[in-house]
C-alpha cells in the first residue's frame, strides 16, 4: 500500500480551484466589512470634521479605533501562540497558523459595535476576552462555541459602560450636541418610555435616517444601509447563507409589529424603527451567520433564525434589555450542538415517524417562548384580559 | 431543501478532452491479466500455468451466492498466476495470458439463430453464464437483478454518465447505438418489463441523435433527458425522475430494473452471438494524457499500454508522480503506478498532477449537509464517529449515504469528510454484528 496515494476520492475538490476555499470566504467575509468601516469613518470622522466639531486628527480617530481592534487581536492570538505551543516560536511556522486562523475578524466586529469613545484598553480588553478567552482557549478556529466577537462586547458592554459613558460613551462629537437626544441611543429611549413615535424616533430625525444610519449608536452597526450591501455580497459569494439574516429580521419584524398593535401602536414605523435600531441588522448578517457557531444543518439555521427573533423580542421588550440581539445569540450559541443533531436527525430521517417526537420538541420550545414573550411584552393580560374578565363581572 | 427530493449540483463535467477521438478498438494487447476476483467475491481458476486458451474460454468460475463464469479475453497460453492493481486500488491474483495473435475463438461462440424463442429463464442463464456485471462500476452480477420475484414494470438504461472525465459509455453509444437498443429489448423480456426508458444526461445529446434513427424500429422503448447535475446517475435519483417514486432498498421494490448503457451492449451481443463479457470500453483522460480518448479493450489489458497508445504523458507530467485515478474522479481510488489492469469495474483512468492540498479546520459552514443528495449531516456524522456513538451514526442514518463524495467536493476548508462518513458506515456494519 505503499504506493498508494493521492489521499481520498473524491479527487475533484471545489477546494483546489483558485479562490474557492476557505481563505476566500474569510477574504471576502474582510471585504464585506470594509463599506461598513468606511461608513463608520464617514459618519464619526468626516462628517464631524465637516460640522468642526473636530480636528484633523479626530477625523482619522474611527479608523484609528478599528484599526487597533484588528491588530490587537492578531497580535494577541500571536502571542498565545508563541507562549503555548514551541512548535509555532519561528515566523514563517507562526505566519503560516495566523493566516489560516483569520484572526483579525473578531477584532473588527468588537471595534465595530462597540461605542466610539470606548476606551482603547477596554476595547483590548474585549478584543483579549473574546479571541483569546472566547476562542482560542477553547481548541482556537472552527472549534469555539462562543461568538468571539459578541461574547468580547458582552464584556466590554456588562462590565466597562461606566469607564465607556465617561470616556465620552455612543455620541460622536457632533451628537453629543443635539439637546434632544438628552443623552440616550435610540433603543434606551424605547424601554424607558411609553410607545409614540414622537418619543421614540422624532428625536432622532425619521425612520429613513435610522435606514441610512445617521443616528446615534455602535461605532458602525447603525446603517442599515450598508449593511444590506454587505449582505447582498456575502449571499451572491455563497459566504452567509441567503435565508438566516432573512428569517431572522423578518420574523422580528413580524412579532414587532404585533407586539406593537397590541400595545395600541398598530403602525408600521414601530416594527420597522426596531429593526432599524439596536445592531440588529449587523447583528443578523454579520453574527447570526458565522458558520462556527451557529448550526451547520439547513433546517437547524432556519430553527436557529427563528428562535434568535422570539429571543430578541423576549430580551428587548420584556427584559428591557438593549443588548437584546447579542445577548439572544450569545444565548443561542450555546444550543447550537443540540439543534445540529436534532435537525440533523430530522433531516436524515426526511421528517418521518421517527422523528416526529424530535420535531414535536423543537416547536413546542419555539412556540412557548415566543407566545410568552408576545403576550408579556404586548401587555395582553393586562390590557385585553383583564378587561374582559371585569366586563364579564368575574371579578 | 426542507421537503425532500434527491437533488445535485452541477460539475464542470470535463469530458470534452476524450470525447474529440471516437471510440477505437484495440484487441491485441500482449498479455492481458484476469482477476481473480469479481464484484467482492474470489474466483477459483480453471486453468493452470501452461494451458493454452481459445477467446472466451472459461479460466475461472466464482461459486456460492454470484455463481458465474469468468472468460479468457484473448486466445494464447497461460503464463503464470501473479499479483496485479485491480481498479479497487488492491493487488489481487491474475491469470496472466500470452497473446498469440491468432484470436481462435472457442467454440461455444457462434450466431444465435433462434433469439425469438429465448424466453425469461434462457435470458438469465445466458447473462450468468457469460458472466455478466454492471459495467458502470459497483460491478454487481446482473443476472441476480432479474432473479427478482417483484412484477417489473420498466427496465431503464442509465447512460448518465454523471462522474466528471469519463465518457465511455458515451462514446460506446455512439459507435454501437442499435446494439444498446436490442440490448434493452432483451432486457425486458428477461424482465417480463413492458417498458424501456434510457435515461442520458443532457449534455450528451448526441446519444439522442445516435438513437432517433433506430428507435422507431423499437416498441415501448422512449428516451429521457436527466439534467447535468452529479450525483444524477444514482439509481434513486433517476427513478424519482423517470418513474416519480422512490424506495428504500432495491430498485425491484418499485418495480424497476436499471443497467448500464454499456451493460447493455454487452448483452446484445451476448444474446446474438454468444460473446461473453470479455471486453468493456474505457476512457483514457486527465490533464497529464497527450491525445484523451476511449478504447474497447479486452479485459485484462495493461493500462500503460493503453495509454502508450494516447501519446503518452504530456510534457509536464513526470510518470512516476502522477496521480493516476481509477474510476472516475468522484468516486475512485488514487493509484501512484501505471500498471493498472483493465477490469469489468474499470471505466476510466485519469491521470493528473497530484494536487497541492491546502487544509483548514472545519468552520461548520454546512455546504456539505445543503449538497447532500441522501440529506445527511455528514458533519454530524463525523462528531459522531469522533465519540464512537453508534446508535447516533444509526440515527444519523448514516446507511443511507451513497458515498457520492459531494460532501468533500464542497468542502472549502478540503476536510476528508466523506471518508469519515464511510468510516462511520463501516463502524456500524460492524456494531450491528
Amino acid at each position: 500500500m505503499a504506493r498508494f496515494a493521492g489521499g481520498n476520492a473524491p479527487y475533484l475538490r471545489i477546494a483546489d480551484q483558485k479562490g474557492k476555499n476557505t481563505n476566500t470566504i474569510m477574504r471576502d467575509f474582510i471585504i464585506a466589512l470594509i463599506p461598513v468601516i468606511l461608513f463608520a469613518w464617514y459618519k464619526n470622522g468626516i462628517l464631524v470634521f465637516i460640522d468642526g466639531n473636530t480636528d484633523f486628527l479626530g477625523m482619522l480617530y474611527p479608523l484609528f479605533y478599528i484599526f487597533v481592534g484588528g491588530i490587537s487581536s492578531i497580535l494577541m492570538e500571536a502571542i498565545f501562540y508563541y507562549i503555548t505551543d514551541s512548535e509555532l516560536r519561528k515566523i514563517k511556522p507562526l505566519f503560516s497558523k495566523l493566516s489560516t486562523s483569520y484572526s483579525v475578524i473578531p477584532g473588527l466586529l468588537i471595534a465595530l459595535m462597540s461605542p466610539m469613545y470606548t476606551p482603547i484598553w477596554v476595547l483590548m480588553f474585549g478584543v483579549f476576552f473574546g479571541n483569546i478567552i472566547a476562542k482560542m482557549l477553547f481548541g482556537g478556529f472552527g472549534k469555539n462555541i462562543f461568538n468571539p466577537a459578541l461574547l468580547g462586547y458582552a464584556v466590554i458592554k456588562f462590565g466597562f459602560m461606566g469607564a465607556i459613558t465617561a470616556a465620552g460613551g455612543y455620541f460622536n462629537a457632533s451628537e453629543i450636541l443635539v439637546d434632544a437626544y438628552a443623552g440616550a441611543t435610540p433603543l434606551v429611549t424605547l424601554s424607558g418610555s411609553n410607545l409614540t413615535y414622537a418619543s421614540v424616533v422624532a428625536p432622532y430625525g425619521n425612520l429613513w435616517d435610522f435606514f441610512v444610519g445617521m443616528t446615534p449608536g455602535g461605532l458602525g452597526e447603525t446603517s442599515v444601509l450598508v449593511m444590506l450591501f454587505s449582505y447582498l455580497w456575502l449571499s451572491f459569494r455563497k459566504v452567509i447563507k441567503w435565508s438566516t439574516p432573512l428569517i431572522y429580521v423578518g420574523a422580528f419584524f413580524l412579532l414587532s409589529w404585533i407586539v406593537g398593535a397590541l400595545n395600541g401602536e398598530p403602525g408600521i414605523w414601530f416594527p420597522l424603527y426596531a429593526i432599524f435600531s439596536g445592531g440588529l441588522v449587523y447583528g443578523a448578517v454579520f453574527m447570526a451567520t458565522e458558520p462556527v457557531t451557529t448550526p451547520s444543518n439547513p433546517i437547524g439555521k432556519i430553527y436557529f433564525a427563528l428562535m434568535l427573533a422570539v429571543l430578541t423580542v423576549l430580551f428587548r421588550y420584556v427584559g428591557n434589555l438593549p443588548e437584546g440581539v447579542a445577548t439572544s445569540i450569545l444565548l443561542m450559541n450555546i444550543f447550537t450542538l443540540p439543534i445540529d443533531k436534532y435537525t440533523g436527525i430530522i433531516r436524515a430521517n426526511r421528517w418521518k415517524k421517527p422523528v416526529w417526537g424530535k420535531i414535536a420538541t423543537l416547536v413546542v420550545i419555539l412556540i412557548a417562548i415566543g407566545f410568552y414573550a408576545v403576550v408579556k411584552a404586548g401587555s395582553v393580560y393586562t390590557t385585553i384580559i383583564l378587561p374582559i374578565i371585569r366586563i364579564s363581572g368575574v371579578i | 431543501m426542507i421537503f425532500q427530493k434527491t437533488h445535485g449540483i452541477h460539475i464542470d463535467g470535463r469530458k470534452a478532452m476524450s470525447k474529440k477521438l471516437p471510440l477505437e478498438e484495440y484487441f491485441n494487447p500482449e498479455n492481458v491479466y484476469i482477476h481473480l476476483i469479481k464484484n467482492i467475491g474470489p474466483l477459483i481458476s480453471k486453468v493452470e500455468v501452461g494451458d493454452s486458451v481459445l477467446v472466451g474460454q472459461v479460466v475461472a468460475v466464482r461459486e456460492g451466492f454470484g455463481e458465474m463464469n469468468v472468460h479468457s479475453s484473448i486466445s494464447g497460453t497461460v503464463t503464470a498466476i501473479k499479483k496485479v492493481w485491480h481498479a479497487s486500488g488492491k493487488m489481487v491474483n491474475a491469470i496472466e495470458i500470452k497473446n498469440d495473435f491468432k484470436n481462435n475463438l472457442d467454440p461455444s461462440i457462434k450466431p444465435n439463430k433462434n433469439i425469438d424463442s429465448l424466453n425469461r429463464e434462457d435470458l438469465i442463464n445466458l447473462m450468468k453464464n457469460a458472466g455478466l456485471t454492471g459495467l458502470g462500476g459497483a460491478g454487481f452480477p446482473t443476472y441476480i437483478k432479474y432473479q427478482t420475484k417483484q412484477n417489473i414494470d420498466t427496465v431503464i438504461i442509465n447512460a448518465v454518465e454523471c462522474e466528471p472525465y469519463l465518457t465511455c459509455d458515451y462514446s460506446f453509444i455512439i459507435k454501437y447505438p442499435e446494439k444498446l437498443l436490442k440490448g434493452l429489448k432483451y432486457f425486458m423480456k428477461a424482465a417480463d418489463a413492458k417498458k424501456g426508458v434510457i435515461v442520458y444526461k443532457a449534455y450528451n445529446k448526441g446519444i439522442k441523435l445516435a438513437l432517433n434513427d433506430f428507435i422507431n424500429n423499437y416498441e415501448n422503448i422512449s428516451l429521457y433527458e436527466i439534467e447535468d447535475v452529479y450525483p444524477a446517475g444514482w439509481e434513486k435519483y433517476i427513478i424519482e425522475r423517470v418513474v416519480g417514486k422512490t424506495y428504500t432498498g432495491l430498485p425491484s421494490e418499485v418495480g424497476v430494473i436499471v443497467n448500464n448503457s454499456s451493460t447493455a451492449i454487452t448483452f446484445s451481443d451476448i444474446v446474438e452471438h454468444n460473446i461473453p463479457l470479455i471486453s468493456r470500453p474505457i476512457t483514457i483522460t486527465g490533464e497529464g494524457i497527450k491525445e484523451p480518448r476511449n478504447f474497447y479493450v479486452p479485459i485484462g489489458t495493461k493500462v500503460s499500454e493503453l495509454i502508450e497508445k494516447c501519446g503518452g504523458y504530456t510534457g509536464d507530467i513526470v510518470p512516476a508522480k502522477a496521480n493516476y485515478i481509477a474510476g472516475g474522479p468522484m468516486t475512485g481510488k488514487a493509484i501512484l503506478i501505471d500498471d493498472l489492469v483493465v477490469s469489468d469495474t474499470l471505466g476510466g483512468v485519469i491521470v493528473n498532477p497530484v494536487p497541492v492540498k491546502l487544509q483548514v479546520e472545519c468552520m461548520g459552514c454546512g455546504k456539505c449537509a445543503d449538497i447532500c443528495p441522501a440529506y445527511l449531516t455528514p458533519t454530524e456524522i463525523k462528531k459522531a464517529l469522533d465519540y464512537k456513538d453508534v446508535s447516533l451514526i444509526k440515527a444519523l442514518n448514516a446507511n443511507n449515504c451513497i458515498q457520492c463524495g459531494l460532501c468533500s467536493y464542497v468542502c472549502p476548508s478540503r476536510r476528508e469528510i466523506s471518508t469519515a462518513v464511510s468510516k462511520a458506515k463501516d463502524l456500524l456494519r460492524k456494531g450491528a454484528k
